[in-house]
């Protein structure tokens, strides 16, 4: 596309916002993400957190790898690719899903937005061309990747309502979490879905690549009295994790970058049963995972309240009689639920309600190197989950 | 023996299909064939390809019949009758007397001592390779990275036939698979015209030239059968070649299976859980069946006959790319008289005529193939079955039957326009050895790939239901993972040759898929 013609100069991709997310970057704080430059920070990570929690973020997920589905065989084609029943999602939803290997291992997570009849957008982390292109075998329907012609901003916090009201889109309040609205703006039309990544109130705004800049410019200008910020993927990593929401690539191994056996997960393992109907005839991994289901899973994903509060990043963690049952995939300590907060994936010999589990955290102070054996204790409840993500009409200001 | 009698419905009526439906009918299943022509034997028929005068359709040579199955079916019982066995192969030589071989002996212009002992050392050391192959054909293959019992066995019994093999068998084994039937002949032999005479064994009905690796399974897997106790002899069924089938069919209605001709299955029906339950034919009406097995080759039946969708993609896309590019076509001649042969000696016209003068010769005509074109000097094998079964042609007419390889399925310029051409130039390369055949014509055919699909409904029309290359073979065959004969529908079988141990008329596939599903259902 015209857009990305002079990239083998810079080696990199700019998303459309670029000139003006490198205008707010006054750290220069940048980093790949599927070959775009993104800013990690912008002013400092704990005020773009704090951003997202009381006022409103705002970030750029461009780089966000997008995929359309179309043709008369999309529904049918997109209940086979995923795991759990996407009759569920009615036109205007969206809905979030894993998909699998042959092996019942999961390849990657995402949601899936169905805009129109036949119409269906896959957003993910990983590319995925080649797995759909492979399952569309025997299916009337049509593939295509379209990351570089869409932009993509996510606005999350309690005022992001307030300000897209503000900006003239009529109804926006009226949003369901995970409903998806088209309007227009100048001439062109967007996509607003209410979802996001921060388990906060928050919308995701979808348009074409030309209007980016008017539309961040006018956001930027609306939210001014609604304390809009921008925030960069290091502040997104907390949010995330306060909302329990899981990365490729962190949580679990990809399964098709996996190099080992058994480094791979099953949607089982990653607390995901929930998205898996085995009742569907056929999806990809059904086999796999109905063997599973009899034979029973190696792992089990958990979220942890860790004692202390030194983050329990990367932590080997161990049972009473000290045999390593699992490790920490993502920690931080969470201000918003004022605890220590860790996923982990833990293994036998660990048993459910008998076991304990301490964690073997590492921590530096003036560059040395200190250890703390704490122990932890596993939470079902998200960290985080304020009533106004759910409540319909949102909150405005 | 089934405590429950349950109904098992077999797509097609190939000699696999014939042989599967028998052995089920014999340990008491209720068994149905459907066979969508209006005769059985799918591509070991007889065809009327004009008036008065028949061929054998596709197949025109017995050369790997199982002797198990033989005596088991009771096939000569039944019908089966030789017209002919142990054929000679008479290679054409452009330049002189044909070369015959005969067993393990050699006759021909320039023909040494030294050559006879080559040949037999070649002979011996093949047989004896191909004999391993056998012996790895007779059950269901195991199955890689498992922890069934069964399979782990049926592994070390594999492994441990390799090694008891004896150490030179064994590493020449190891080595032979890997290379191709070129370097192996030139190895053995210093005459080009012995090699190219024998290299065509190894690439007729593939998509292979005898430099392609993998051609040195082809060659061995046409010596794993037998004829009366000879390995890897050659021989003609009398009253065509339909007489094998319909031998198997004799056997198969004795047994109780009804055959039903004339009836196209369209579909097979899935039930909700995923369980194969029946057939609806292409007339509108169904049957219901406890076990559907098919006969037909993998892709048709996983892609046409069930549907991508109700597999998981990864199936789906292996059985997509199984290859299967189908590159030999059938010719077929009615003649006046009988056809004189350059060097070739009047009483062995009746025998197998190869034009492969050298291994060049193969290798250039499958460049062609490469590229979907077409060579106009191709290599065939040829057969004057009319010597032996006078009822094949009109009072001193013959008729001639001959496979005519690297003739490829997709060929670029398309086989509409092609076609004349290429007949053409398969007239002319038979007349610079048969010089007054063309004046004999009555009347002709050419099978291309193409009518060969349309005809008997195999995928790129190739013959294997599929490549038989090393890793479409054994274990691997269809692909891996899909080996014995079940497949990820429940109550879903595949006995044909795109199963283990592949084509070549042996039946095998269809007895072993039988055994194999006789312990799942029963």
């Amino acid at each position: 596309m015209l857009l990305q013609q002079d990239h083998y100069k810079k080696s990199y991709y700019e998303t459309p916002f670029h000139s003006r997310t490198s205008e707010l970057n006054i750290l220069n704080e940048w980093q790949r993400w599927k070959d775009y430059t993104v800013a990690t920070n912008y002013f400092r990570t704990d005020l773009e957190y704090i951003a997202v929690r009381n006022t409103t973020g705002v970030i750029d997920y461009t780089p966000m790898v997008k995929q359309k589905i179309t043709g008369p065989d999309s529904a049918e084609f997109v209940n086979r690719f995923f795991t759990r029943d996407m009759n569920k999602i009615a036109i205007g939803r969206v809905g979030y899903v894993v998909w699998c290997d042959a092996e019942g291992q999961v390849l990657d997570d995402g949601t899936v937005f169905h805009i129109r009849e036949n119409e269906y957008w896959l957003l993910c982390v990983e590319r995925q061309l080649d797995n759909l292109s492979i399952s569309a075998i025997g299916f009337d329907v049509e593939i295509e990747e379209i990351t570089d012609d869409v932009a993509c901003l996510g606005v999350q916090g309690p005022t992001s309502c307030s300000i897209l009201k503000a900006m003239g889109f009529e109804g926006i309040e009226l949003l369901k979490p995970f409903d998806i609205k088209h309007y227009d703006f100048q001439g062109h039309e967007i996509m607003i879905s209410r979802t996001g990544f921060s388990g906060d109130l928050g919308y995701e705004v979808w348009m074409v690549n030309e209007i980016a800049l008017n539309f961040w410019d006018e956001l930027f200008e609306k939210g001014e009295i609604y304390g809009i910020k921008p925030f960069g993927l290091d502040a997104l990593d907390l949010v995330r994790i306060e909302a329990g929401l899981l990365v490729p690539g962190e949580d679990f191994m990809v399964a098709e970058f996996a190099i080992r056996p058994g480094s791979t997960r099953s949607p089982f393992e990653l607390g995901l049963s929930w998205l898996v109907d085995l009742s569907k005839p056929v999806f990809n991994g059904r086999q796999a995972l109905l063997e599973e289901k009899e034979r029973g899973s190696r792992h089990t994903f958990v979220k942890l309240n860790v004692n202390g509060n030194k983050p329990a990043n990367g932590s080997y963690l161990y049972n009473q009689s000290g045999k390593k049952i699992g490790t920490v995939t993502s920690a931080m300590f969470s201000p918003s639920a004022k605890a220590n907060i860790a996923f982990a994936s833990l293994h036998e010999p660990w048993k459910k309600g008998k076991d304990k589990i301490i964690a073997e955290i590492y921590y530096q102070k003036d560059l040395e190197w200190n250890r703390v054996m704490e122990e932890a204790t596993i939470v079902t409840k998200p960290f985080y989950d304020p009533e106004r993500k759910r409540i319909t009409p949102a909150e405005l200001y | 023996m089934t405590k429950l009698k349950k109904k098992v419905v077999v797509i097609g009526a190939g000699h696999n299909a014939l042989t599967c439906a028998s052995y089920l009918a014999k340990s008491g299943f209720e068994v149905e064939v459907h066979e969508s022509r209006s005769e059985v034997g799918g591509m070991a028929c007889t065809r009327e390809f004009t008036e008065g005068y028949k061929v054998p359709g596709v197949a025109h040579l017995l050369h790997m019949l199982n002797p198990g199955i033989q005596k088991w079916l009771g096939l000569n019982k039944n019908g089966l009758e030789f017209a002919a066995n142990r054929l000679k192969t008479i290679s054409l030589n452009p330049n002189g007397n044909a070369l015959v071989i005969d067993g393990d002996h050699l006759e021909g212009d320039g023909i040494t001592d030294q050559h006879r002992a080559e040949f037999k050392s070649f002979k011996k050391k093949t047989n004896s390779l191909a004999r391993f192959f056998r012996s790895a054909y007779q059950g269901r293959p195991p199955r890689i990275r498992t922890d069934n019992k069964k399979d782990l066995l049926g592994l070390m019994q594999t492994g441990w036939n390799l090694r008891t093999m004896g150490n030179e068998d064994m590493t020449d084994m190891l080595r032979f698979i890997a290379i191709n039937v070129f370097d192996l002949l030139e190895e053995y032999f210093n005459d080009d015209f012995i090699k190219g005479s024998l290299a065509i064994d190894a690439v007729l009905g593939n998509h292979l030239g005898p430099r392609t690796n993998n051609s040195v399974i082809t060659y061995l897997h046409t010596l794993t059968g037998e004829i009366d106790g000879v390995q890897g002899a050659y021989a003609i069924p009398k009253g065509g070649m339909s007489s094998y089938t319909d031998a198997l069919k004799n056997s198969a209605e004795k047994l109780g299976v009804r055959i039903v001709l004339d009836s196209h299955v369209e579909r097979i029906i899935v039930d909700d859980n995923g369980k194969a339950s029946g057939v609806k034919f292409a007339k509108g009406n169904e049957v219901g069946a406890d076990v559907v097995v098919s006969g037909i080759d993998p892709k048709s039946t996983f892609l046409c006959l069930v549907g991508a969708r109700h597999f998981e993609a990864g199936f789906v896309h292996k059985i997509n790319n199984v290859r299967m590019r189908g590159n030999a076509s059938k010719l077929h001649l009615a003649l006046s008289g009988l056809p004189s042969f350059n060097g070739v000696d009047e009483k062995d016209i009746g025998q197998r005529i190869v034009i492969s003068p050298t291994m060049q010769y193969l290798e250039q005509a499958f460049d062609y193939t490469k590229y979907q074109h077409c060579s106009d000097q191709l290599p065939m094998e040829i057969t004057i079955p009319s010597i032996h079964d006078s009822s094949l042609a009109p009072e001193g007419h013959h008729v001639l039957s001959a496979i005519v390889n690297y003739t490829p399925y997709s060929l670029k310029e398309g086989w509409d326009e092609a076609k004349p051409v290429v007949l053409e130039n398969v007239l002319n390369t038979l007349s610079q050895f048969a010089p007054g055949i063309k004046q004999q014509i009555l009347h002709s055919e050419l099978l291309t790939p193409k009518d060969l699909e349309a005809e008997f409904g195999i995928t790129g029309g190739h013959w294997h239901h599929g490549e038989l290359t090393f890793d479409q073979f054994l274990m691997l065959r269809p692909f891996p993972g899909m080996a014995q004969y079940s497949s990820p529908i429940e109550s879903l079988y595949i006995c044909g040759a795109g199963a283990h141990p592949g084509g070549g008329l042996m039946g095998v596939a269809g007895r072993n898929a039988a055994v194999e599903l006789m312990m799942e259902e029963s």
